[in-house]
Parts: C-alpha cells; sequence; structure tokens
C-alpha cells in the first residue's frame, strides 16, 4: 500500500466515523450489559445488594429443579406455536383475499381494521380484554347469555386449563394485521404478478396460484412474518402481567413474568439473570434465520 | 390478479363481516362504557349506548392520569427525536459506507433489534439506581435511547438506500463535505423516511411496559404504568378504566389514523429489508 492510499483510507474512515461512533457507542453500552447479565447468572447474588461472587451453575440447577420454571416453558412453547402458526395462515388468507379482493374500497378498510391493534398498548389491549373476559359480568358472557347460547359461556382466564390460550387470543387479535401487511407487501413484486398472470392464463386455479405459484415464493415473507411473530410471542410479558398476573396458580406464567417475579419480587437476582439468558438463547435461536436472510438482502 | 365472482365476493364478504364485529367490538364496548355511569354498567346492557353521555368519566380519569401522561410524552417526545438524529448518523454509515466492517455491525445491530429487554434489565436497572438517574425522567429516556437506536439506524439504512446517488456525487464535486451532504441534501430527501421511524419509534416507546414498570419512581410513572394501577384500584369501576384507557391509546391510535402511511412504510421498511 502506498503512502497515498493509505492517506485517502485514513480520510474515509474519518469520514465514516462521525456518522458510526454515536451508534457504537450505543451498541457498546447494549452488548456491554448482556455480557454483565450473563455474568451475573454465574454470580450468587441472592437479596437486594449485589453480590458478584461466581458460584458457577448454582442457580441454574436451582432453576431446572423448580417445577415453576417447567410450567413456563410449556407455557412459552404454547405461546410460540398457536401464537404463531394460526396468525400465520389467517394473515396469509386475508391476504390473498385481499389481492383478489374484487370489492372496491373494501382493502383501505379492511387493512385498517385489522392493523389499529398494531398502535395499541398490551396494556391497553389487556385492560379491554379483561373485561371482555370476565366470567361473572364481562363483556362476551353477558352476550352469550342474552342470546341462549349459556352453554358457550367459560370461564375463559380464570379457568386453569384454557387461561393460556384465551390470553394467546388477545396476542393473535393484535399481531394478525402486521402479517397480512407483510404478506399482502411481499405479493406485490413484479415477477411474481407477471407469475400469477401467466398462471392464471394456463387455467389454473385460485387455490393452485395460491399454493403452487404464491406461497413457494413468498418465502421471504413469510420467513419474516414468522420470526416477528415468534420473537412477540417470546417475549410476552405485558398481556401476562396485565390480565391474569400468571394466575390462577401458575397456569398462564411465563419466562418474563417469573423472570420479572424472581429478580424484583423475590430478589434472587443471578435466578433472574439465568431467566434472562434463557429468553436472550431461545431469540438467538429465532433471530439466526431471519438475520441470515436480512444480510443477505442487504449485501446482495 | 383483479377477478369477479359470485362465490368469491361472497367469501369476501363473509370474511369481512366476521373480522368487522371481532374487531370493533372491543373497541366499540369500550367507548360506551367509558361515558356510562356505573349503575347503567350494572345493567349489562353492553352494547347498548350510554343513556346520558358521562363526560365527567374522562375528566376523572384525565386528573388520574394526567401527570402520567406529561410524564409519557416528555420521555417519548425526548427518545424519538435523539433516536431518529442518532439513528439517522448510523444509518447514513449501514447505507453508504459498505466495508466488511460494516456486516459485522449490521449483525449486532439485527441482535440488539429483537434483544428480550430482560437480558439487558438487571444491569440497566442496577445503573440507574446507583446513579440516581431513575429518580428522573433521564433515567428512561437513556433506556430506551439505548433500546431504540439499533431500530431508527436499521430503519433510517434502508430510506436512505433508496435516496440516489447521483444527488451526493455533484454535491460532492462542488466541494461539499460528507457531513454537509448528510444534513442539507440527504437527510432532506429522506425526510418521509424520517417520519416514519419517528413513528415507530414513539409508539414503541409510548406504549413500553417492562421498563416503564421496573424503573418505576412516583416522577417517573408512564401513561402504561398508570393505567394499569388504574385497572387495579378500580377494578368495578369500568367506565374509568375505559375512560383511562382510550386517554392512553389516544396519541398512538391518532398517529396511525391520520399519519398511517408513514407507519405502514416504516413496518414494511423494518420487515422487509432489516
Amino acid at each position: 500500500m502506498n503512502p497515498t492510499g493509505l492517506a485517502v483510507r485514513f480520510a474515509r474512515a474519518k469520514e465514516a466515523a462521525v456518522f458510526v461512533l454515536p451508534l457504537l457507542a450505543f451498541l457498546l453500552v447494549l452488548y456491554g450489559m448482556l455480557a454483565w447479565t450473563f455474568y451475573t447468572s454465574f454470580a450468587d447474588w441472592e437479596g437486594t445488594a449485589p453480590n458478584y461472587t461466581f458460584a458457577g451453575l448454582k442457580w441454574y440447577r436451582f432453576m431446572v429443579g423448580l417445577d415453576r420454571f417447567w410450567v413456563d416453558l410449556g407455557n412459552n412453547l404454547r405461546w410460540l406455536i398457536l401464537g404463531v402458526a394460526p396468525t400465520v395462515v389467517l394473515a396469509l388468507f386475508i391476504a390473498y383475499l385481499l389481492e383478489i379482493g374484487a370489492i372496491k374500497g373494501i382493502e383501505a378498510y379492511l387493512r385498517t381494521l385489522v392493523l389499529y391493534p398494531a398502535a395499541m398498548s398490551f396494556v391497553v389491549t389487556g385492560t379491554i380484554w379483561s373485561w371482555m373476559y370476565q366470567p361473572d359480568r364481562g363483556v362476551l358472557n353477558t352476550l352469550l347469555r342474552a342470546v341462549g347460547l349459556d352453554a358457550l359461556a367459560s370461564g375463559y382466564t380464570t379457568d386453569p386449563a384454557t387461561a393460556t390460550y384465551w390470553l394467546i387470543l388477545i396476542f393473535v387479535w393484535q399481531y394478525l394485521g402486521l402479517g397480512v401487511l407483510i404478506l399482502q407487501a411481499s405479493f406485490r413484486s413484479v415477477e411474481l404478478q407477471e407469475m400469477v398472470e401467466s398462471a392464471m392464463l394456463d387455467g389454473a386455479s385460485r387455490l393452485r396460484i395460491l399454493f403452487a405459484v404464491l406461497i413457494p415464493n413468498i418465502r421471504g415473507g413469510i420467513l419474516v412474518v414468522v420470526s416477528l411473530l415468534l420473537i412477540s410471542a417470546l417475549k410476552v410479558f405485558d398481556i401476562v402481567y396485565v390480565v391474569t398476573f400468571g394466575g390462577p396458580g401458575y397456569a398462564t406464567d411465563v419466562l418474563a413474568l417469573f423472570q420479572f417475579i424472581a429478580t424484583y419480587q423475590q430478589h434472587l437476582v443471578a435466578l433472574g439473570s439465568g431467566l434472562a439468558m434463557v429468553i436472550f438463547a431461545l431469540a438467538f435461536i429465532i433471530i439466526i434465520p431471519y438475520t441470515v436472510y436480512a444480510l443477505q438482502r442487504w449485501f446482495e | 390478479m383483479k377477478t369477479r365472482g359470485a362465490p368469491l365476493r361472497a367469501l369476501v364478504l363473509g370474511t369481512v363481516a366476521v373480522l368487522s364485529v371481532i374487531y370493533i367490538l372491543p373497541v366499540y364496548v369500550m367507548v360506551v362504557t367509558s361515558l356510562k355511569t356505573p349503575l347503567e354498567i350494572t345493567q349489562r346492557h353492553y352494547l347498548a349506548p350510554a343513556g346520558n353521555l358521562q363526560f365527567g368519566n374522562f375528566a376523572t380519569a384525565l386528573r388520574l392520569v394526567a401527570p402520567a401522561l406529561l410524564n409519557s410524552s416528555v420521555i417519548s417526545v425526548t427518545v424519538t427525536a435523539l433516536s431518529v438524529f442518532i439513528g439517522g448518523l448510523g444509518g447514513y454509515f449501514l447505507a453508504r459506507f459498505r466495508w466488511p466492517v460494516t456486516k459485522v455491525i449490521f449483525v449486532l445491530l439485527a441482535i440488539a433489534l429483537y434483544l428480550p429487554y430482560q437480558a439487558v434489565l438487571i444491569p440497566l436497572v442496577r445503573i440507574m439506581a446507583t446513579t440516581k438517574l431513575a429518580l428522573t425522567h433521564f433515567g428512561l429516556i437513556f433506556s430506551y435511547l439505548i433500546l431504540n437506536v439499533p431500530l431508527a439506524s436499521i430503519l433510517m439504512a434502508t430510506f436512505f438506500f433508496s435516496v440516489p446517488r447521483e444527488l451526493e456525487e455533484s454535491a460532492q464535486m462542488d466541494g461539499a463535505s460528507r457531513l454537509q451532504i448528510f444534513f442539507r441534501i440527504v437527510s432532506v430527501v429522506a425526510l418521509p423516511g424520517y417520519a416514519s421511524t419517528a413513528i415507530l419509534v414513539f409508539i414503541q416507546v409510548w406504549n413500553e411496559f417492562l421498563l416503564a414498570l421496573t424503573l418505576v419512581t412516583p416522577y417517573t410513572t408512564t401513561i402504561q404504568v398508570k393505567l394499569n394501577d388504574i385497572k387495579g384500584s378500580y377494578v368495578a369501576l369500568y367506565n374509568l378504566q375505559m375512560a383511562a384507557a382510550l386517554i392512553t391509546v389516544l396519541v398512538p391510535l391518532t398517529f396511525f389514523l391520520f399519519l398511517g402511511k408513514y407507519f405502514i412504510r416504516g413496518i414494511l421498511a423494518g420487515a422487509l429489508k432489516g
């Protein structure tokens, strides 16, 4: 490398520094705190005062010995499956209907209709749905009884056997619109539109077009939606906190809520850090395929 | 893909009808209930509009949430402005300096973008407690900045990609520095991108609950934490709960209804490219 080349490189780096340094400073703090949590999970911090004495796997052993941990993991798994699969299928169906829609004005209406909950907080939706679900005088049961469908009235989130599913339903209600939006956008590529048109000229049925042409060609869009939903379902905290606080018993408890309670109510901070690392590890697994895909798209 | 047919029309109309009920019912009930008296609510005609519109419910709810509303406004506006500014700079780096190290930064950002807050919660609370920042708005502002700058950077980068390079090249030949080009040309062209990013960050910060709850002090209670308090303390007063919920959701919902275009663009930019 000749001196001028080096000077040019140096000038470029100096130019870039102004733009990237503030961002790097924030990333450094963020990853520093992540490392801090990681270390704390191996420390012996129990109580309000910090204790960074290394304790090895002590608190991880404690964690896996807790029934509550396994109940939570099971519930998180329910969230991951039932919060995501039905949402994606429904979103795909609605997005396709919008595409072939045929009725003027309906697209804008339907999109706003399913998307507005995306702007609301889980605390607000949790407050509304708590009242919808209230078993004695709540909205749903009152309406069902009013039309003579008493048999359908249920305990919703107060019934330990089904409580989690009713919470997941709130999540699906809130996130469906995002799925529709993203999937519909991924239908819109020019090449895909041309493929659909030629398939229609060949006389393929609409259902065939959906499964043979559209779905295989929007794998990117589906990956994005699935990743987004998986990560949101994994992180779920607000809905559970507001509507049931994990109850009845531990029936609706999830890792994120246990993490909060272990750390700030039971002051088992090392355990809380361990639970945080479990949540992080699951999140990490979920975003790997997504990150690889995004990286390819960005740097192709 | 536009075709017509009777069975298809029926299917579309049926879907629209079902979705309308599912998506309008909760909000309709929320609005109607917020205007009723507690006595009216006990009569259980939940779908009937209020006999006498009780706007007093909103006055009462507003008195309860006013300080929290102010806290949330100060925090959300500050975080949005700073995230968009720092994210703009960072996004420009990602979009225009395509070095091998940029890939590394991108991967770090992608992970940060979806990081469960729990992973940094304990150190964050520790830092805020020892520095006493938690006692002021700066505690939450700083925390939200750390978590939203990555999102703002990625979003802004996707918007900068669509700014034509020729604009920059001609300015460069006129002797403008990179920073001048960024502020006077690129940022101006990408103003709609700034709007999208700002709306997304604002809504995310306004709606955030976990950090706000963990770092809560009497001086920094946010609107979401306050609403949860109200839900807990006015258990039977659904009219007050619903009025407070409506006030809480009013700001983000207004953004969504009137600036929906930017909101949607922001989501798509984040989803399809980042």
